[in-house]
């Protein structure tokens, strides 16, 4: 019987001018999508690699001139790669940093160089662009704004609209059970939504799978997979508030209307109201505290250790002294650099989850940690940072070990190995990206998807069960 | 008769639920937002206070001109609270000296914001606007003519001795009287919170921009009222006009400014970068050369430039090499707070080159921006201005451009701060070749006699006057205003030639 009732309203749907509507822009949008996406992401794969290969480079030749030299100089600028699924989710990456800087040693004077640390670029908003602010035409966008739109427009005469031809009253004269009914209203709605979108994002991915510009590889379409199927849920969340509505509301009009108002309120200035909120009564936070606090380290050792930085003596208690006071103050001002980095997340960390009571913002946090973009994806490149940050210091270390005739001590030149390194044996930055520990951490935010979903459901199920024809 | 029509309507559209669910979201919207954009608002003005009150006190602190960092600072713009624009994404500082000629792409921004904070998309009061107004003149609009004509309605009032054009005149006058009810009234709350707020101090020329504001919101609302009649009177069932509606308001407001600029490249792919910026540093190396040869024929042996003197100070050198924004300039200097008894003779020595390399420096930066302006105009206002351009097809384009012109935070409201600052540094420059402070001792060495840094030239910046914007907004406002009538036109000949 469910089959039946679907039936009946995919023949209505496929046959009417929302339908047609709905093909003719999703089919626009995605593939705008996938044409953008392919002039832009090129440019944005060429700019990493010559980044990298820059950066490479440059620490090879310091791996070639000594040990100390690698030592001191570190790994230069470290780079996010770039998703291939950007596409997907641009959430927010042209305004967060693509760089990490593992370099830059302190210079004292002019014979006098520090060791190299992490450092965590700000992020910016480009000063330079004076063009108008538009939203990225991405997934994101298509699924978050328009998909559920056009899931409203399918369902919100559903009811409503069978009352008012008086076909519902038609209906519940044969003995169809009402959960029957919904069950079948929502699955035929669901299905005409899922035609069209469907055709749009596999011409969006054919498109972009043939060219030789962007490679998918099998982790990218599990990736792509969940995303489709998150976009689903997030259409059956409003599918069911617009049978919930539909089921209410007496006349199909003011149906829609109240769905309107819904849907502009959820999804369109919620997101952006709550963050203001949030970040509008965060503490503001400057740098200038950091700066003295580092100062202050820094007088500190060289209070200590200032006997030792001017003399010329090699023997191994100065270069002991000048090697623990390069290595503390880069490790004091690293650990500043982090603990403020740290401070200035855990602020948008509160605002984004503020913002999560919109299910809008929901599919956008989902979207852009599958597409491996946006802010967590952010987070996960300089935990990746830090992490081969270690591994190079202890390689360091392990390498000054392997020889007998230094002295060990690191960050001076004449403690150090004097042997040559081959710059392959050196470890090298993988920025990479793993799909389990994305789908760990968004698991809270599809169960709230979720969530949503079923009480919707339940709603729209009480409400048209106590509906009287 | 048209009275009476337009009663009629009215009554009838007052008394929906829509109108009232309508004002009350819209309300609630407006007002929480104003609530939030006032406190940034205010946080805004307290770091620009902060940060120029500072920097005034450095600048009198300083004891020469070498080692003087003079700096503009932009003012937060209190009407941004209606069209925040550029306002807070464009630098808000901007240095002046007398290397290059500062425009908006060398400045920088003070403030102590996160910010990473900048993920969020940022709201103002025309965005709320540009949404819910046009779905409520839709959602007004859609069955005004198709739901009398289903109803049968139409013919009714036909019957009578009606002209048509009074019946549809009647009906846009009183659906616009209901439509403008909640944006008056939400003008009038946010110029309430505007008026209470001890922070913000308009003026009469606020007054008349934010005015501008409400009259482009009207014209606005009016537009998307009578796209919404269109429809209506060219389809014969509510349902179907409907759905018309919700399609093209879906696609003008939502998919249209967002997918035009993915669709088209705007940026153009021309040299002008790279040759400009040789150019500059073609420029540059030229005045190093003379520089040279002017340190290696004057009487001090060697071509150094700190000529051997001795004293508690520092030396500076640096420069900025930035091909993206055709910026390159080098420096050399020294600041001396007291100079060895020795070193006193070489002293006429360094005084005579600092004359030689103000007026060359100052002279190469105005050969540098002949070069730059131009090139810095192709790179990045043209494309802006093209996507501006391709953003208007869309009528909340044309709002949102007329809008940002009438509280001046659009680009050529920015520019002016800009152009300030431009004016500034020659009003500086002119000051310091004018009274002979490149070549006086105070320009390196700290002096008993304190520089007199209140009779340099003081930066001072104004927003330009509602004239001006006024001209700027009046084309946009027009073109709204002239689509507006070509759509009655037509509503009226389609309605005319219409049978019931």
């Amino acid at each position: 019987m469910v089959w039946h009732i679907t039936k009946r309203e995919l023949y209505d749907n496929l046959n009417s001018l929302r339908f047609a509507l709905t093909t003719v822009l999703l089919l626009a949008l995605m593939l705008t999508n996938a044409i953008g996406h392919l002039r832009e992401h090129p440019k944005r794969m060429q700019k990493y690699h010559d980044a990298v290969s820059g950066s490479m480079a440059r620490m090879a030749s310091h791996t070639e001139d000594s040990l100390y030299k690698l030592a001191q100089e570190g790994p230069g600028k470290l780079y996010k790669k770039p998703s291939s699924l950007y596409f997907c989710a641009e959430g927010g990456d042209p305004v967060l940093p693509d760089t990490i800087e593992g370099g830059s040693p302190f210079g004292y004077s002019e014979h006098l160089r520090g060791v190299w640390k992490l450092k965590y670029p700000d992020a910016n908003i480009s000063m330079k662009r004076v063009g108008p602010d538009v939203t990225q035409l991405d997934w994101a966008f298509v699924i978050g704004y328009v998909l559920s739109l056009i899931a409203l427009l399918f369902t919100f005469d559903a009811f409503s609209g069978e009352r008012e031809r008086g076909t519902l009253r038609l209906m519940f004269a044969n003995s169809v059970p009402r959960h029957t009914v919904l069950i079948g209203k929502f699955l035929g709605a669901l299905i005409s939504v899922s035609i069209p979108f469907t055709l749009a994002v596999l011409i969006n991915l054919l498109l972009i799978s043939t060219s030789n510009a962007v490679h998918l590889n099998t982790e990218a379409w599990e990736r792509l997979g969940i995303i489709f199927l998150v976009a689903l849920l997030y259409t059956c969340l409003f599918l069911a508030l617009g049978l919930l509505v539909s089921a209410r509301a007496q006349r199909s009009a003011v149906s829609l209307v109240i769905l309107l108002l819904i849907w502009i309120t959820v999804v369109v200035f919620m997101p952006s109201t709550l963050a203001a909120i949030a970040s509008e009564f965060s503490p503001a936070m400057s740098s200038e505290p950091v700066w003295k606090r580092r100062n202050q380290i820094q007088d500190e050792l060289w209070q200590k250790y200032g006997k030792w930085l001017w003399s010329d003596v090699v023997d191994k208690e100065t270069l002991t002294g000048k090697s623990e006071f390069f290595t503390q103050d880069a490790d004091a001002e690293e650990r500043l650099n982090r603990e403020h980095l740290i401070e200035k997340v855990a602020q948008v960390q509160h605002a984004r989850s503020i913002t999560r009571i919109s299910p809008a913002t929901l599919l956008q946090h989902l979207l852009e940690s599958f597409a491996g973009t946006g802010f967590e994806r952010h987070l996960q490149f300089v935990e990746n940072a830090q992490r081969y940050a270690r591994q190079l210091r202890e390689f360091v270390a392990d390498t000054d070990r392997s020889d007998p005739e230094s002295l060990h001590i690191i960050g001076v030149r004449e403690g150090m190995t004097k042997k040559g390194i081959l710059p392959e044996s050196v470890p090298k930055f993988e920025d990479t990206l793993s799909l389990s520990q994305d789908f760990n951490t968004r698991a809270t935010e599809l169960l709230l998807l979720t969530l949503f979903v079923m009480v919707l459901l339940s709603g729209a199920y009480l409400a048209f069960v106590r509906v009287e024809v | 008769m048209l009275i009476t029509l337009i009663r009629r309507e009215l009554l009838d559209n007052l008394m929906t639920f829509r109108f009232a669910a309508a004002v009350l979201i819209m309300l609630l919207l407006v007002v929480a937002n104003t609530a939030v954009l006032l406190r940034d608002y205010e946080r805004r003005l307290a770091s620009y206070d902060a940060a120029a009150q500072k920097r005034r006190q450095e600048v009198l602190e300083t004891k020469t001109y070498s080692a003087v960092r003079l700096v503009a600072y932009r003012p937060p713009n209190p009407l941004s609270i209606f069209n925040v624009g550029l306002d807070k994404r464009l630098g808000n500082t901007l240095g002046v000296n007398y290397l290059y000629v500062p425009t908006l792409w060398d400045a920088g921004k003070y403030g102590s914001n996160n910010a990473f904070l900048n993920i969020f998309a940022s709201i103002d009061i025309v965005f709320i606007f540009q949404g819910i107004l046009s779905l409520l003149a839709l959602v007004f609009a859609y069955d005004a003519l198709a739901g009398e004509r289903e109803r049968g309605t139409l013919r009714l009032v036909l019957t009578h001795a009606v002209r048509r054009g009074h019946l549809l005149f009647a009906k846009y006058i009183s659906a616009m009287l209901c439509l403008l009810m909640p944006v008056v009234m939400c003008f009038l709350l946010v110029l309430m919170m505007l008026t209470t707020s001890t922070s913000v101090f308009l003026s009469t020329d606020d007054f008349l921009r934010i005015g501008g504001v409400i009259f482009t919101s009207f014209v606005y609302l009016s537009l998307f009222y009578l796209i919404g009649l269109l429809i209506s009177a060219a389809t014969r069932r509510t349902g179907t006009a409907l759905m018309i509606a919700m399609f093209v308001w879906g696609f003008l407001v939502l998919v249209y400014p967002n997918m035009i600029l993915t669709a088209i490249e705007t940026d153009p792919h021309t040299g002008t970068e790279t040759s400009a910026y040789n150019q500059i540093k073609q420029i540059w190396e030229e005045f190093d050369r003379e520089r040279k040869q002017f340190l290696a024929n004057d009487p001090v042996p060697g071509e150094d430039w700190d000529f051997g003197l001795w004293g508690d100070g520092y030396s500076f050198w640096g420069g900025d090499d930035d091909a993206s924004k055709l910026l390159y300039y080098e420096i050399t200097g020294f600041h001396f707070e007291t100079l060895k008894e020795e070193s006193e003779p070489q002293v006429p020595h360094a005084q005579n080159y600092h004359r030689f390399f103000g007026l060359q420096v100052t002279n190469t930066a105005d050969r540098t921006w002949i070069v730059r302006k131009p090139a810095l105009e192709m790179i990045y206002v043209q494309p802006a201005k093209m996507e501006r351009m391709l953003l208007k097809f869309s009528p909340v384009g044309l709002y949102d451009a007329a809008t940002e012109a009438w509280v001046g935070t659009d680009l050529n409201g920015l520019q002016d701060f800009f152009t300030a600052g431009q004016r500034y540094q020659q009003a500086v420059v002119d000051y310091f070749l004018d009274n002979k402070i490149f070549e006086s001792r105070q320009w390196f060495v700290a002096a008993k006699g304190e520089v007199d840094w209140n009779a340099l030239p003081q930066f001072s910046f104004q927003r330009s006057d509602i004239g001006t914007n006024a001209k700027r907004a009046l084309p946009d406002v027009c073109l709204l205003l002239l689509i507006n009538v070509i759509l009655f036109m037509i509503i009226f000949l389609i309605f005319v030639k219409s049978e019931v």
